[in-house]
Formats: structure tokens, sequence, C-alpha cells
């Protein structure tokens, strides 16, 4: 079985469900036995979720269009 | 060649580039912190196009210019001016010949010199196409690198009309060296034996070309004014940058060369070989990385990135404005002498311990292998940089548009300052439009577009030190979870939006900068992880080893906020 060294250098792709199937089975296998493991896989999709959902670094839809028109205009303005 | 007026003080200067254009041109200005080098360029600028022989000047400037438009060298189209038409069906077999050579090096046999063979060119003629278009690579990365501003009065022709190349290209392994005309210069020639004295030997190169005796000493001067002086880079720099962008143009003959003459040098062949292969993985000093990060960028086989030399990281691990120079004037070098090879099929003088083949040519990475042009099939932005590349400019306003939160999200990730990453947003589309002639559509314009970004923020980051370290506090070797208490069900109920942004916003904001940067490609800016890496010139298992790391701690250091107090530690 897979040592939690071995687990956590290798579910990068378990994470995204996205392993393939010998993997997923050695890891599920390591999960089974191993409750640490259970509680970072769990908490790193959480993690994730959150900072996916963030919009930190979001920029506003109105602040768009200002930028839009500054690039344009320095482009035209160097082309004269 | 274009003409204009110059001052009689430029006429003393440099009577040879006043020959060959009719002023001295910004290019050579640019390198005003190098004279040995502007010497040295215009010795073999004489050489080459001044000098009369068997191709005639207008031959020899249509050449030059086919490769300043393959190159998308506005500054160096500009200088050439409109070529002369192929006049006659021999012109027209040389031109395509230098076409091949220029965009294509290491696809050029002994079979496309039989075909000027057949057309009624003799070797001396070859020769000098050969050489006429390594000079023309040569001038172009030395404008790619130094961005000298259009010669005034001139402006660069619409593109032109070039002969088409084969859609389908195959490798043709056939025999060297591709002139037949026997050595004829004595052992005394004074250029071999400066050569001997320099590298112990007269490389095949030199021997090959005995037929013009008049470019082998202009070539050897060049080495001697560029490759040998240490008074800037130091030999070994230099060495491995011509080692570094001939594995780039994939020339077996150099590789093999310069790893010999490391060698000489104290660098082993093991350590070479890490450089030919990927030189973030050898032992060589950090700033030396990061000279070859930008010179490879400079080499001449197209589009192996769509990415650009730039100055700014250079001078950020503390290269002088005279290295960065001189920089640049070693790959120019670099790529005249990998052209000259491709072109004469030279054979090694040492057993090559890599040999490139057409394999090479595909990263082995997963990426898209490229169509024949070199595009991206499914890129939905490509009819509107299509559009921006033929002079549309206000096409581009709409590329903007689309792009803007995503660039804008990366760089305030990475800079953490909302008013500098809008600057920065403004900067790259800037960047992005200013280089748009070289983006060959090799990866989409949304993931050139991050790389720029990317590039971007970093210098930002790299300006600030050491005022704002990098938090490169090493946390890589030996990092383990240490937080493994289970978390709440639901930890979007434990905190409101916007606690949690600002929880996430500082955690992002302290990981290191190459986790960091995995981290708002995949999860903030929610880009596939091969676009990720191709944005960031990693192997995607690379970037998921980085964004693997980067999640776990950022797990870390938002554990303390959701943990479920119910239910305890885990049994560890």
């Amino acid at each position: 079985m897979l040592s939690c060294a071995e687990f956590l250098a290798e579910f990068g792709d378990y994470l995204e469900h996205a392993a393939d199937p010998e993997l997923r089975s050695r890891l599920e296998e390591h999960l089974h036995e191993c409750k640490t493991c259970r509680v970072i896989v769990d908490s790193t999709r959480k993690t994730i979720r959150i900072v996916t959902d963030s919009e930190c670094f979001t920029l506003s839809a109105d602040a768009v269009e200002p930028i839009v028109a500054q690039v344009m205009s320095r482009i035209r303005e160097s082309k004269r | 060649m274009s003409r204009s007026p110059t001052t009689p003080r430029e006429q003393l200067k440099h009577p040879q580039l006043v020959a060959a254009f009719g002023f001295v041109p910004n290019l050579f200005d640019a390198q005003g912190q190098l004279p040995r080098a502007i010497e040295a360029e215009e010795r073999l600028i004489d050489a080459v196009v001044v000098c009369e022989n068997r191709l005639s000047r207008p031959q020899k400037e249509s050449l030059l210019c086919g490769v300043a438009n393959v190159r998308k060298s506005d500054y160096c189209r500009a200088l050439f001016g409109n070529a002369h038409p192929a006049a006659s069906p021999e012109d027209s077999a040389i031109l395509r010949f230098a076409l091949k050579l220029a965009k294509q090096g290491p696809f050029v046999s002994g079979n496309d010199v039989e075909v000027l063979r057949g057309a009624g060119f003799e070797d001396a003629a070859i020769l000098e196409a050969v050489v006429t278009t390594a000079l023309g690579q040569m001038l172009c990365t030395l404008a790619e690198g130094l961005r000298p501003a259009v010669d005034s009065g001139l402006t660069p022709p619409l593109p032109v009309s070039l002969p088409e190349l084969p859609e389908s290209l195959d490798w043709i392994e056939t025999p060297g060296p591709y002139l037949r005309s026997p050595a004829r210069a004595a052992d005394n020639f004074q250029p071999y034996s400066f050569l001997r004295e320099a590298y112990g030997f007269v490389p095949n190169l030199y021997r090959g070309q005995s037929l013009r005796p008049d470019l082998v000493e202009a070539e050897v001067h060049a080495l001697a004014q560029v490759l040998l002086p240490e008074d800037l880079l130091s030999r070994i720099q230099k060495e491995q940058i011509l080692l570094s962008l001939s594995a780039a143009n994939l020339n077996t003959y150099y590789v093999a060369m310069r790893g010999q003459i490391l060698s000489a040098m104290g660098v082993s062949l093991e350590e070479s070989d890490q450089i030919i292969e990927d030189h973030h993985h050898s032992r060589i000093p950090a700033p030396d990385k990061t000279l070859l990060d930008e010179t490879r960028k400079l080499a001449c086989l197209p589009a192996r990135s769509d990415r650009w030399f730039e100055a700014a990281p250079l001078r950020a691990v503390g290269f002088t404005q005279p290295q960065i120079v001189e920089a640049v004037v070693m790959s120019a070098l670099a790529n005249f002498l990998n052209t000259l090879q491709a072109g004469l099929g030279t054979v090694p003088d040492f057993p090559p311990r890599r040999v490139f083949t057409a394999k090479d040519l595909y990263p082995p990475s997963g990426q898209a292998r490229p169509t024949s042009d070199g595009a991206i099939a499914d890129d939905p932005d490509a009819a509107l940089v299509a559009r921006v590349q033929n002079g549309e400019t206000d096409a581009f306003e709409e590329l903007v548009r689309r792009h803007t939160r995503r660039i804008f999200g990366t760089l305030a990730g990475l800079v953490g300052n909302m008013d500098d990453a809008r600057d920065a947003t403004q900067d790259v589309f800037l960047k992005a439009f200013e280089n748009l002639g070289r983006f060959q559509g090799r990866s989409k314009f949304s993931t050139w577009l991050t790389s720029i970004a990317i590039n971007t923020g970093t210098d930002i980051l790299r300006q600030r030190r050491p005022s704002e370290p990098l938090e490169e506090v090493d946390q890589d070797e030996g990092f383990r979870p240490r937080q493994i208490q289970s978390w709440a069900d639901n930890p979007e109920q434990v905190l409101n939006a916007s606690q949690r942004d600002k929880l996430v916003k500082e955690a992002v904001l302290r990981l290191p900068e190459k986790y960091r940067v995995a981290v708002l490609l995949r999860d903030i800016n929610q880009i596939s992880t091969e676009e990720a890496a191709a944005a960031l010139e990693l192997s995607v298992p690379a970037l998921k080893a980085r964004l693997l790391r980067g999640r776990l701690m950022l797990r870390e250091r938002l554990a303390e906020h959701f943990i479920a107090p119910e239910k305890g530690t885990a049994d560890a």
C-alpha cells in the first residue's frame, strides 16, 4: 500500500477526478485505511472550491470599458 | 537597399555601413556601447553584401528582404526596402532556397542544393546565398533584441508575396558537406592559425568555405571581436548562449562543437547536456539561467516560442546594459553560424552526443503538434488576430475587451495592488499589440497574452525587490501538511463572502511566486492545465506539481478558519 508521503505526491489528479483507474484504485486503497489523508483530500477540495468561488482578484464589469478605451487611445496615439 | 542622406562624420566613421545602406542605421547606433561588435558586423556586411562576386547586389538584397519577411522584422523590412522581384526562374530558385533556410533551416538538405545546381548555380554562388541568408538572420536577430526605431524616412513596405514553400516538410538526411569545391586555403592561412590558437583545431565550417577566403576572414574576425573578449560577459557565458541557441535551432553540428569547447574550458559534457535539454535543471548560476531564458527567445527557428526577448529580466538579475547588448550580439552571431552550417551541411568535427531529428521539433508535453502553417486550429481569437496583423488596428479593441478581466485577475493576484494591476493590464495589451507581428499562432492568443501578463507581473515584483521580498523562502523541500483536522461540511457558511475573499487574497499573496502563478491560472482564472502549462512554458506534470503544492499551502493557511470544532483531531 502507498505511504502517506507517496499518496500526497500523487493525489493531484485524484482531486480533480482525473486520475487513471489504476492510480485511483491505489489511492483509494490508501484512503480507506488513512483518516489523515481523507481529511487532507476533503479539505483540499474545499480549499479549491473556496478559492475558485472567490472574487478577490475580480475586476468589476463596469471597470472593463475604461481600460479598453485607454488602451485603444494609447495605441492610436502611438500610430499618429 | 534604401538610401538616405548621411552626415560626413558618419561616412568617416562607418564607411562600409554607408556603402551598404547609404547611411548609418539605428541598428548600429543601438550597439554604440560595443564598438568592437559594430566593427565586426560592418566587415561581414562588406564581405557578404557589398563585394559583388557570383551573385549580384540586387539578388542578395532580394534574399535579405526575404529573410526579413520570414522573421517578420519590420525594422529590417524597412531597412532592406522592397525586394527586387525574382526576375527569372534562377532568381526564384535561389530565393526559395534562402526562404527555406531562413524559415526551416534543419530541413535543408543536399537535395535543395542540387536543385540550385540544376538551376545553373555554381558552388561559389550557392555559398554566397547561404552566407547572405545567415547575415539576414543575424541582422534580424539584432533588430529583435535591440528594437531600434525604424530609421528616419523609412517605412516598412507592405508584406511581399514570397514563393511558397511546400506544405509538408520531410527531414531528409543527406551526407554533407553540400559544396563539392576542394579546400584551397593553405594551412598557414591567417584565420586558420587564429582558430587553431583559439580552439585547438580548424572547424570544418571554415574549411568548407575556402572558395571565399575573404568571407572566412570576416567570419573569424567576428568571432575574435564578439566571442573571445571577456570585458563584459565571460567567455563561458557566451559559449553557453551559443550552445543553448544551437540546441533551440536543432543544430547538431554546433551543439557537438560547443559542448567540446566548453569541456576544454572546464564545463563537463554532462553539464552541457543539461543546458541543451533544459538549462533550468543545470547547475549554472541563477542569473545565467535568466540569460539563457532570454537569449533562447532569439532563436532563428521560427516560433518555437511566441515570446520575445526582454532586457528587464536581465537588468533585474544584475546584467548591465553593455552586457545585455553583448548578449543580443552573441545570439545574432549564433544564429548566423547555425544558418551557415545548415545551408552548407557541414559535418561535425566531433562525434555528436546529441543528434537532433524531426521529433525534436515537437515538444513532448502533449502540446498540440502544429499544423503545416504552425497555427492552432481552434483559437476563437484567430480571426481578430489576423485582422490586426493585416493592419486593422480597430479589431484589437474587441480582443482587449474579451481578455481584460482575465488578464487583470492574473496581474492582481501577482502584484497584489489593484491600481498597479490596472496599469499593468494596459501595459500587457500595449506590449501584445506592439509584438503581434511576431505572434504566429502556435499557442492560443489567450495563452500568449497570459504569458505576457505573467512576465509583466513578475517584472513588477522584481522591481520591488529588495523592499518587498517575494517570499521565496523555501517551503519547497520537506513541505508536509500540518493541519489535519476535519473541516466544516459547508465552510462557505462559516464566513461571509467578503470575509472569505479577504482571507483568500491574503493567503494567495503569501504563496511563493511559482506556486501562486499556478493557482492563479488554474483556480482563479480557471484556464485548462494544458494552457496554464503552455503559458508558463512548463510541462504539464511540472505545472500539476506546482499547482498541488500551491493548493496544499493554501489549505494550510485557510484551515484554522474552517475547522469543524466538534470533529476533533484525526487519528494521525
